[in-house]
This record gives C-alpha cells, structure tokens and sequence, in this order.
C-alpha cells in the first residue's frame, strides 16, 4: 500500500491554511471551477436533475457490479485481452509487476490514475527497478518535484508557475521560464521521448461500460492515449466498482464527469478500449490487461450505510466547492484521495480510526452534496461515521475516539429526554456561564475538556430567559393570534434566541485568537 | 482463465450484495433488449435529415468547434479539401525536426482527394498506412517489421490526415473506430491533425451516436470497435497555474474539413 499519512491531518492543514500561495490557487481554483459546475448543471437540456438520474444509474450498477464485472471480463477476454481480479492493492500491484517482467519492460510511462495511487504501484515499479514516468503535465511536476497529488484532477494546483520555473531548470536542463507554454513544450519534449520508447503504459479507468465491453479513459492532454497506444503493453487498473451496464447510462455519466470535473462539455480525448490490438491493426498494445481492485471496496459494498460511496465517479467536484479543501488543500488528507471524497473514502479504505480527523475536519455544510455529479449524499456519511468513532463500531473495527465524548452524548441524550431535568441543566449553565471569560457579548473560552471548540471562535451565551420561560409567560389561547401578536412585536421576526450557533471546523482564515 | 483467486473474489462481492456466493446471475435484465421509444425516434431523426438540417448542424459544430480551438472548414468537394489540407502543410512548420512529411489512412475518402500529387508539387512525402498484411505463419512476429516502418512514418511526420466515423455537432467531436489501415496514431502522434468528412457524417450529438452504433443494422456489427476514440479539438492542459495550454501531448492544432457538396 502507498504511504499513507492521514494521522497528520490536524498539522497538515495548519501549514496548508498557513500557505498564503496556496490559498491564493485554491481560492482562484473553487472561483471557477466551483460556480462553473453549478452553472453547467443549470445548462444540461435535462437540467440539474440529472444528477438524480445518474445517482439511480450508478446505485443499479454497483447493486449488480458481480454481473456487470463478469459480463465486462467476458467481452474483454473474448477479445484478447487479460483480466485480473485484485483482492487487495498488493494483488493488483504483484500482478503488475509480473506482466512487467514477462515483457521485460523497463520504462512505464503513466496515465494519471488515483487508483494506481491507492494501491501504491508507483514505489513498488521503482522497487523492482522499473522507471516509471507520470506523463500528466501536473502529475509529472509533482513526480519532478518528489510529492504527491493535491487534488485528483489538477494535482499540481499547490505548484506556483515560478516553482515549476526553478524545477524544469533543475531537471530538464532548460532555460529557466515561468511562460506556461514554454513549460509544457519543455515537458511535452521530454515526455514524447519516453512515450516512444515506453514497454508498458497504465491508465486509470473513469468509467466501464459492461453492455459495449469497454474500459474508457477521458483526458485533456492526450497523455492517456499516448501511453495506451505507443508501448507494447497496456495495463489498465479500475477500482471495481467504475462500472455501468448500458451504452446510454454511461452517456449520461460521461457529461456529469466532464462537466462536474472541469467544466467542460466533453473532455478533449474519451478512448473507449476493448482489448489489445487486432488482426492487421499497425498500433494500438500488443497485450491489454485490465485489473479490477477491491481493495477494501466489498467491504463499503456490504455496509447499506456507506454502499452509495461506490456510485462516486472522482470528478473531484465536491473538492472545488469545499470551504474546508480550499483553505487547508489536498496534502493534509494524506491519501490519494483528498477533500470531502477522501474524507469519506479514506477512513472506510484505510481505517477509521486512522483518518479520524478527516471525516471531522469537514463542516457538514452541504456543499459538496449540491456539487456531486452523482449526487451523494457525503454530509451523511461524514456524519456516520463520526457516529462510529463516537461509539465504536465492532464491525468496522472502530474504537470510540473518545469515550468522554461518547459519554458525553449519551447523557445529553438522556437529559434532552427529560423536561424539568432539562431545565434545570439549562438554569445551572445559564448562571455558571457568568464566570466564564467573555469578549463583548460573547464567551470567549470553554472550560476543558470542551475547550477546543473556542480555540478558533467565540461562543454565543445561553439566553437569561429560555425560550420556554418566555412562552409560558404569554397568556394565549390561541396560536395564530401569538403569532400575530410576536409579529408586530418583532417586526424583524427575529425570535430570542436560546441556543448557540455555529457550526465545526478548523476555523477560520484569520487564525485563532487567545 | 478463471482462478481460485477470481473465484474468491467474486464470492466476496456476491456475499457483500447479500446473494448467494455461489451463483452466478442473471444479466440480462441490466441489459436493454432492443431500442427504447426514444431511440427509435432517434433513429428516424437521423434517417429523415433534410439537407437544411444537416446545414444546421454544421453551423451548430462550428460554434461549439470555436472555444476548443478546433478549426472547422466546409468546403464543397474533394478537390476543395485536397486545395485546403495542401495549404495547411504548405504553411506550417514541422515541430521535431525540419524535413515535412505527411502521414495519411488508407481510407477511401482520403484515397479520392488525391493528396499524394498535391503533396508531391510540394515535395511533401505522403505515407500511407495499409493495413498490416497477416505474415506467413502465426503469431506477432511475422508482421512486426512492417509495423515497425509504418510507425516510424508516422511518428516522423508532422501532420497527420485521417477520416472519422462520425462527428458530433454538439461538442465538435469527431469519432474514430479502429480498422486495420487506419491506424489510430495518426491522428495523435503528429503535431497537427488533420480529418475530413462529408456533411452526411454529423449527428447532432453522443445519444445519436450511441443510438446508431448500438441498433442500427448499418453500425451493430462493428459496434464500437475495438478502440473507439472521441476526439474534441486539440491536446491541452491547464495544470500550470490554470493558464490554458495547447499542445501537451496530443496536436497542437486539429483542422476538419467537411465536405458538403
Ligand atoms: S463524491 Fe461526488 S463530487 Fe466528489 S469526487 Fe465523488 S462523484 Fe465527484
């Protein structure tokens, strides 16, 4: 399994959010892609709507991904091509390297794919002494430079032109430029040597298509086709549940991806791949090999509370609408996949416990749901799983992250139950909240061990009257003339407020006070 | 083919669906049978097409062809397209190297434009991509050689001429099948891409072309080939500081003429 650093989430986003140059390219990045994809939905002839359609789509395909994937493996066999079937990420990565080595390949050039990523192929071809080539204009910057993809679209969104400036001139002996067309003729250059001198070339897989028996790749750049029509071999590597049955399903899928990724109609090169070359073709790879990763996904698969995570499609649009992404970026998740897809995605794939952070660190606002081409409901399984780490979970192998909070939750549960105990919790907090220090109106520190959600922000106090107090002293007989009584009273319509506003997070951009 | 470790892992996916592990089910229901309401129509549409429609959709895949670069030109008749793409090699400049050369599909509409003359007042080299002729015996080996010398052609020339199955108006998207002869390098590999059509190839969008490729009599059999490619302008890239890019590895430029006449 690639590296994996999900624990340093917390002091991961402190040096994101105290980056000024990345929050400048994340704020101009959500900017446009952001609106962009809300306005794109607007436009679709079906209107925004297809994205329910396309959730029902992908729900159906992953309901009977074991006929999807048999029928898909059936076609692709019958055409010549090689299937393989990966329990887990080494499986996927051990069968990689045999192929390699039965072809005596040295040189892999890349296309980008999150998954190869996921499962770590990168330092296990470096391991058996295979160069292996990112050929992604941003994924090879980011291999130049030695790090890891920010954002599964644009992984080099954290790199300012002057950096990849200094990196090209240090690496491909260039003249220093920071022109971006001379930037990308410099790495077009190098990478059209590698292309034609590759043994294998690997590719991600955006979407299958079990009906047609292809795999499908959507790229920008032509790097993909490249790499899948150049070298000898090309193996191709899917998470198993990028499957739809039908040829117009997958229409539908296709325009959500362009459109939720990038903002585009369609992608400039979408290459449907059925199997190696045929009988009198002159290119195209000799041999195909298609792996299909598990990986820990059957394990999503089984759980009826996190199954809709298998209909996410990586489109990365939920990354370019989240408040929390575009402030800490995507190194602080720690996996391959960052923002809220990862926040979800990479504690079920790599540990709960482990990526707790991450499915905390995110606000709940919704943004991402109303973003998702596919419509997932990612708010909910945050939440779920903050449950799990609240609790426990045996199934999961969760441990409660704290038993205080569990404790703690469980007593409020109980109190909230209880009208008169309640109220009395409710006047007790109403006086002990006095001695608490305060700025201006409101509390500016809580005591431990709640004294971390006052690390970045205030708190509003409890009112002197609880609304209830305030109800019972109105003598009325009939709701609609309190009503009407409380509108001319108010006419803001503001009610008293009782309890305490806010939501959860990392904070905001001016840093913490006190 | 299957193995043991196949097996498990399908056991593993059934067991999470809750079916049974053992068996294997049923697909055709995910499947559709024949053509929905909608396709027919679909179909019908394209059948019924009136020269005034097929009109429009040309002006339709010349806008969308616009924001993504992509240079689309109608020109009536073989011998306007032959004038057209000998203008374009005659004014651009090779990228790798100096010497130009041009590599074309064995295609029969690109036969009937008669580039080779046209290339040759040029002394513009033509090199043609025929089919792979199977070697004596079986097996890769046999054929490789001539693999060998028409991909050096091809990654030696720095335009590249190829037909297309279709295009799509509403993305300017051109859709190309795999075929022996019509290799799909050249429509990559060189710095410029060049296609021609006629008018008659353009359908108004993907849900057209899926429509035909998957029931109609003419397109079913060949279906999608074994490599199907959609094609919606030039290479480009954004991945430095979202500064727009043409040319990352695919052509910089792509030219289509539509033949109309
Ligand atoms: S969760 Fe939705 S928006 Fe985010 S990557 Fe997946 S499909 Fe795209």
């Amino acid at each position: 399994m690639s590296d994996i650093s999900t624990e340093k989430y917390v002091a991961e986003a402190r040096r994101g959010i105290a980056d000024p140059v990345l929050r400048r390219s994340l704020a101009s990045l959500q900017e446009r892609f952001g609106r962009g994809t809300a306005a794109a939905y607007l436009q679709l002839p079906e209107g925004p709507d297809l994205r329910v359609t396309a959730h029902a789509i992908r729900e159906k395909a992953v309901a009977h991904l074991d006929v999807l994937l048999e029928t898909l493996a059936a076609t692709i066999r019958r055409n010549g091509g090689h299937v393989f079937f990966a329990a887990t990420a080494k499986d996927a990565v051990d069968y990689c390297l045999e192929v390699a080595r039965r072809n005596q390949v040295r040189l892999v050039v890349k296309g980008k794919s999150m998954v190869t990523e996921e499962i770590g192929l990168n330092p296990a071809l470096a391991a058996a002494g295979i160069e292996a080539v990112e050929t992604d204009l941003g994924e090879y910057i980011i291999q130049l430079a030695g790090e890891k993809p920010s954002h599964i679209i644009a992984p080099a969104i954290h790199k300012t032109r002057n950096e990849v400036a200094d990196l090209f001139a240090a690496k491909l002996g260039i003249r220093r430029t920071t022109s971006p067309p001379e930037l990308t003729q410099a790495a077009r250059k190098a990478l059209r040597e590698k292309f034609l001198t590759a043994d294998m070339g690997t590719s991600g897989v955006n979407m299958a298509c079990a009906e047609s028996g292809h795999i499908t790749t959507v790229s920008n750049e032509g790097n993909i086709r490249m790499a899948t029509t150049l070298p000898r071999v090309h193996v191709a590597f899917m998470g198993m549940e990028r499957i739809v049955a039908r040829l117009d399903e997958y229409e539908i899928i296709l325009r959500l991806l362009c459109r939720g990724a990038s903002v585009q109609t369609i992608g400039t090169y979408v290459s449907f791949v059925g199997g190696p070359r045929q009988q009198g073709d002159s290119d195209g790879p000799e041999e195909f090999h298609l792996v299909v990763v598990d990986n820990g996904r059957s394990r999503i698969l089984a759980d009826p509370q996190f199954r809709e995570m298998l209909c996410c499609i990586r489109c990365a649009a939920c990354l370019n609408i989240c408040p929390v992404y575009g402030k800490i970026g995507g190194h602080a998740y720690g996996f391959a996949y960052s923002g809220p897809v990862g926040a979800v995605v990479t504690p079920l794939l790599t540990g709960v416990n482990r990526a707790k952070d991450l499915c905390r660190g995110e606000t709940l606002c919704g943004a991402c749901k109303d973003a998702c081409s596919m419509d997932i409901d990612l708010p909910r399984m945050l939440l779920a799983l903050r449950e799990k780490l609240a609790y426990g979970d045996a199934a999961w192998q969760v441990e409660p992250a704290s038993r205080i909070e569990g404790l703690a939750y469980r007593g409020w549960s109980w109190l909230i139950r209880r009208r008169t105990v309640y109220e009395m919790a409710l006047k007790l907090a109403a006086t002990g909240q006095r001695l608490l220090p305060r700025a201006g109106a409101m509390i500016r520190r809580l005591p431990p061990p709640i004294h971390g959600w006052t690390q970045s922000r205030d708190l509003h106090p409890l009112a002197e009257q609880t609304f209830m107090e305030r109800w019972r002293k109105r003598k009325a007989p009939s709701n609609a003339r309190v009503n009407s009584e409380w509108a001319k009273k108010n006419p803001t319509g503001e009610p008293g407020s009782e309890g305490c506003g806010g939501g959860e997070g990392l904070g905001d951009e001016d840093g913490r006070r006190g | 083919m299957k193995t043991a470790a196949e097996d498990r892992f399908f056991r593993r996916l059934r067991t999470a669906l809750g079916h049974a592990p053992d068996l294997s089910r049923d697909a055709t229901q995910l499947f559709a049978q024949g053509p929905s309401a909608d396709e027919l129509q679909m179909l019908d549409r394209i059948d019924g097409r009136s020269a005034a429609d097929r009109r429009r959709l040309l002006e339709r895949l010349i806008e969308a062809g616009t924001p993504i670069n992509l240079r689309v030109v109608p020109v009536f008749d073989p011998a306007a397209a032959r004038e057209g793409i000998a203008a374009v090699v005659a004014e651009k400049r090779p990228e790798w190297g100096e010497a130009k050369s041009v590599a074309a599909w064995r295609h029969p509409l690109i036969d009937r434009l008669g580039l080779e003359g046209a290339l040759a007042r040029r002394q513009v080299p033509l090199r043609i991509t025929d089919p792979i002729a199977p070697g004596a015996g079986a097996g890769r080996e046999c054929d490789r050689a001539q693999r060998d010398r028409q991909r050096a052609a091809v990654i030696a020339s720095f335009i590249g001429v190829t037909g297309a199955d279709f295009c799509l108006a509403e993305t300017a998207t051109l859709v190309l099948r795999n075929r022996p002869g019509q290799p799909r390098s050249v429509a990559l590999v060189p710095s410029i891409h060049i296609a021609v059509i006629t008018l008659d190839q353009v359908l108004a969008d993907m849900k057209e072309l899926f429509a035909l490729l998957r029931w109609a009599e003419r397109f079913r059999p060949e279906g999608l080939s074994n490599y199907m490619s959609l094609i919606s302008g030039p290479s480009k890239t954004a991945d430095i500081e979202a500064t727009m890019v043409h040319g990352a590895h695919g052509p910089r430029e792509v030219h289509l003429f539509v033949i109309t006449g």
